[in-house]
């Protein structure tokens, strides 16, 4: 079983979100469609930087071979630019390995992609939840999050989730 | 072009066939044309034999003469002038309902495709069950598509291909050994290679007919094996490429060979003429009837080509009936058959579908199936005769046997429960009358083996509860659904779970008695300075004003007040008067708004009677209630339709899986713990015994007041499942949680492989060491230590003796190993 010590005040009150969020949402009236946000952005906001400060710092589960096929046909159909679709088979993988947080976090980037800022939120939020909240994928989760809060007009919780895509690669102590 | 693709290519032609009027209104006008010279002639010769006579109307004998040809007249002009009249009105019905033709056409309502690879959970029983349901046919050696061989744990499949929501998935051989419960290989056969992930095509579980009940699948003409159109002229019309409509010589040769018979062996009837009969007529055999369906086969040989007419007969002929359901035209026919495809049927089979056409009931292959082969076997001499095939073809194919499927229980409606919600689900964004005629495919979530499962749970559950004692017209309803993505996998709406009618999963509002009362206790977990497992309250009387003023004061099942207690003994022992205590310490509001949250949808009044229970829901919506726990804290809609899609295969409506998270997660989490303890020592530790496994399950009991509801919600991970029983009529039945509803849901997941709840704690809880008696932190080798998940900030902060010694051991160590 795995016993991972949680975190403070800031963790709570980043569970707080949702609640504010739906606040500043109801105070902007008028919310205009954001633009998508492109592959390329995602690379470079959401990847490299995961990458690159997650150095050392790795979680790399085994992956079912049945979802690797999928998933390797949904980064063809992403690379393609058929969002839909991607989603679609990584439904389908996520029906297979429902608690992937490789997998969660992936469709995370797909929503991110299609617009769907909500859905990229919740992915994340799930990878999060199931995920080793440490290196590369934390960073990845916190940075998808930030990129949606910032596209559905929550400056201060975008701000806040980029904090905490800082602090994944924060070693913490394994209680026994 | 695949028959599906017709049908959506029928629908799109309204542009075309909208054009066609114009066509057919040129051609049409252009006859009137015709035909207007042709009585003007007429008319003019009138005139003259009427002139005729006038001038010699002098002596008797002319009189006379005259008088029976005036009569005569008389006739023709009545005659003329009724007939034209009935001529143009046929023609009208004619051309304005070919043109217009638009069959409806039923929509196809498919279980989930099985997706099989290594490690999936299932057993051979399962995997047989699937194939079952999708109408593969077990064979000695799998040669044709839709064919299975197996034993041993080792199958062999051939894959029908089928146009999926991702695209068109071609046939596919493949090998699947089962082991131990799961896949342990799968590959191509022969030596071939591994495969990561094959897809098996859906099970078709229903369809959604028109009002008419004509159940049909388009062909076009180009789909249809040539033989059956060949052949279909050799049999039933051989000069249907030359003849007008009707064919004197036809019926000539017809009535010799019934004279030579001594009684009707043939029918003279043309093809057109068929179609007329099926298409425009009811089924009377008198003269003036005859004469109509003549002068209209007349009528659509002129308006329209062989082509034309031939693909209608094709669709339109009536060859068999299931249950309310008659089959028209030859391509449901060959499903409904042979459980496949028309292209892909051997001579034999299209032989015994054209001699159908003769009697569709007197030739049925399942109920007559002698007279059936003898029809099958002089329609392939009469294929030979006509050169369609050798004398040796024929004679060998004479041989075989009909190889028609057993009926299928593929376009019945077997699962009429689960459609019930698939209906409901697609009435938000369909209407009905589309459902029944726009041949929509609709992807459901149904595993037809799991539903199998569940059904069985219920029959043979409800036949135990009838034997221990219990009321033998105890009803029964059940919902299962997938955990993380909320699609339900099986539904069971009565005792007896193919009946139709009173969908009690869906329908039945039922009082949920202690099956709420976790949503207590997560509300009070959400105040970690003020609850824990091992806070302790008192399960003491207690009175409430009622709204109404009236007094309440709940007591416990077993009668007892058992004095202070942990909230964990409150839940897992399912005490009223504790758990009333707590809600009203929470707040009854907070409460409601908890059960919104998780998704109840209708109102729910804010009284503290409701804390025990006393709201009525139904088992889906009890099972909506607890599949965001189950799920951690993440919820989702609880879904049967995934997809929806035209006949050719465009997407119209997907139904894609979206989360929403719930606040406080980490409050969700370590409710969960105390679920698994319900089961591990609480109201349901008889469930494990009942399994005959030990493995980590998560469940909570409900009783209702005088026992007469029976719940059970219980999951795993990765199935979360309701069961109800209880009287329709609501008198008291003697049921408790674990007397009744939680055999049957034992008996359902005795079927499936379990896959125990996991308890990782998200960020915001941990697990720690306790001594629950003490209600003290402990450590891990200390006496009567134990784990338990806490909010941050609940758990206590005293220590008992022995922990207190580990905790400086500890430091000490921690002294060398990094700790922030």
């Amino acid at each position: 079983m795995t016993v991972i010590e949680g975190n403070t005040l800031a963790a709570r009150l980043l569970r707080l979100w949702p609640a504010l969020l739906v606040l500043v949402l109801g105070a902007c009236a008028t919310q205009q469609a954001p633009a998508p946000v492109e592959e390329r952005e995602i690379e470079e906001r959401v990847r490299a930087p995961a990458r690159e400060d997650s150095a050392g710092v790795q979680v790399y589960p085994l992956k079912n071979p049945a979802v690797a096929e999928l998933t390797d046909q949904a980064d063809r159909a992403e690379a393609a630019g058929n969002l839909d679709q991607a989603a679609l088979l990584l439904e389908r993988a996520m029906r297979i390995q429902p608690r992937d947080p490789e997998l969660l976090q992936h469709m995370a980037e797909v929503q991110l992609q299609r617009g769907q800022y909500e859905q990229a939120l919740s992915f994340a939020t799930r990878s999060h939840d199931v995920g080793p909240r440490v290196g590369e994928l934390c960073a990845r989760n916190w940075r998808t999050m930030s990129v949606a809060q910032e596209r559905l007009g929550r400056a201060p919780q975008a701000r806040e989730a980029l904090a905490r895509a800082d602090r994944c690669m924060v070693t913490r102590p394994t209680p026994l | 072009m695949s028959p599906s693709r017709k049908a959506g290519g029928k629908k799109k032609t309204g542009q075309t066939s909208r054009k066609k009027p114009t066509g057919a209104a040129r051609k049409a006008s252009k006859k009137t044309t015709g035909k207007g010279a042709a009585s003007r002639k007429t008319l003019s010769r009138k005139k003259t034999a009427r002139k005729g006579p006038a001038r010699r109307a002098a002596g008797a004998r002319r009189s006379l003469f005259s008088r029976l040809f005036r009569f005569g007249l008389l006739l023709a002009g009545l005659g003329i002038g009724l007939f034209l009249p009935w001529l143009l009105w046929l023609n009208h019905v004619v051309t304005s309902e070919f043109e217009g033709r638009k069959w409806d056409l039923p929509s196809r309502v498919y279980a989930r495709p099985l997706e099989l690879y290594e490690g999936l959970a299932l057993t051979s029983d399962a995997l047989e069950a699937e194939l079952s349901a999708a109408g593969y046919r077990r064979l000695d050696r799998p040669d044709r598509e839709g064919t299975w061989s197996g034993s041993g744990g080792r199958f062999e499949i051939f894959r029908r291909g089928f146009r999926f929501d991702d695209g068109l998935q071609e046939p596919l051989k493949l090998r699947v050994t089962l082991d131990g419960g799961q896949v342990t290989r799968l590959a191509s056969p022969a030596g071939g290679g591994d495969l990561g992930l094959v897809r098996l095509d859906p099970a078709e579980i229903a369809s959604i007919y028109p009002l008419h009940d004509e159940d049909r699948t388009l062909v076009s003409l180009e789909d249809v094996p040539d033989l059956l159109v060949t052949g279909l002229q050799a049999v039933e019309d051989r000069n249907f490429k030359h003849h007008f409509g009707v064919d004197p010589r036809g019926i000539a040769r017809a009535a010799w060979a019934n004279v030579r018979a001594g009684g009707t062996v043939q029918g003279g009837s043309t093809l057109t003429q068929q179609l007329v009969k099926n298409y425009y007529l009811s089924n009377e055999q008198t003269l003036p009837r005859k004469i109509n369906e003549a002068l209209m086969a007349l009528l659509l040989e002129w308006h329209y080509d062989k082509a034309e007419i031939l693909e209608a007969y094709l669709n339109e002929v009536f060859l068999g009936q299931q249950g309310n359901h008659a089959i028209h035209g030859f391509g449901r026919a060959s499903q409904y058959y042979f459980g496949a495809p028309l292209d892909q049927l051997a001579a034999h089979q299209v032989a015994l579908l054209v001699g159908m056409v003769k009697g569709a009931s007197l030739y049925h292959p399942r109920r007559n199936p002698e007279r059936a082969l003898t029809r099958r076997n002089q329609v392939l001499e009469s294929f030979a005769e006509t050169g369609l095939l050798t004398a040796e073809q024929a004679d060998s194919l004479q041989a075989l046997p009909l190889d028609v499927i057993p009926e299928p229980g593929l376009a019945g409606n077997r699962y009429p429960a689960f459609v019930d919600l698939v209906r409901d689900q697609l009435q938000r964004d369909y209407r009905e009358a589309d459902l029944r005629s726009e041949g929509l495919r609709i992807f459901t979530t149904l595993a037809p083996a799991e539903q199998r499962a569940a059904e069985r749970a219920v029959r043979d559950g409800m036949a135990e509860l009838a034997e221990r004692g219990l009321p033998p017209d105890l009803q029964a309803a059940l919902v299962m659904a997938d955990v993380d993505s909320g699609e339900v996998r099986a539904l069971v709406g009565d005792r007896r779970p193919g009946a139709r009618g009173f969908n009690r999963a869906l329908n039945a509002r039922r009082q949920v008695g202690s099956v709420i009362k976790p949503l207590v206790f997560l509300s009070a977990l959400e105040y970690p300075e003020r609850y824990s497992w091992l806070t302790r309250i008192e399960d003491e009387p207690i009175t409430l004003r009622q709204a109404d003023g009236t007094r309440w004061t709940p007591s416990n099942y077993d009668n007892r007040s058992h004095g202070e207690v942990t909230l964990l003994e409150a839940l897992t022992r399912s005490y009223n008067q504790a758990t009333v205590r707590l809600g009203m310490s929470v707040g009854v509001p907070t409460f409601i708004d908890k059960l919104q949250q998780l998704g109840v949808e209708r109102d729910v009044p804010a009284v503290p009677s409701t804390l025990l229970g006393a709201v009525e829901l139904t088992p889906l919506e009890v099972a909506q209630l607890y599949q965001p726990l189950a799920a951690g804290g993440f919820s989702v809609s609880l879904r049967a339709v995934t997809a929806v899609h035209t006949p050719d295969g465009k997407a119209l409506k997907r139904y894609p899986l979206r989360l929403r998270p719930l606040e406080r997660r980490e409050a969700v989490a370590v409710l969960n713990y105390g679920l698994t303890r319900v089961v591990a020592e609480g109201t349901a530790q008889s469930l494990p015994s009942l399994l005959g496994q030990d493995v980590q399950l998560a469940g909570k009991t409900g009783t209702t007041n005088e026992r007469r509801d029976s719940w059970f919600v219980g999951y795993t991970r990765n199935r979360v499942a309701v069961t109800w029983v209880g009287l329709d009529d609501n008198r008291p039945a003697g049921v408790t949680g674990s007397n009744a509803a939680m055999r049957v849901w034992a008996r359902l997941f005795r079927q499936l492989s379990l896959d125990p709840v996991v308890l990782d704690m998200p960020e915001g809880a941990y697990w720690t060491w306790v001594e629950r008696e003490g209600g003290v932190l402990s450590a891990s080798d200390c006496a009567g230590a134990e784990q338990m998940p806490f909010v941050e900030g609940s758990a206590p902060t005293d220590r008992s003796a022995c922990g207190r010694r580990n905790d400086e051991e500890e430091s000490f160590w921690s002294k060398f190993f990094d700790s922030d």
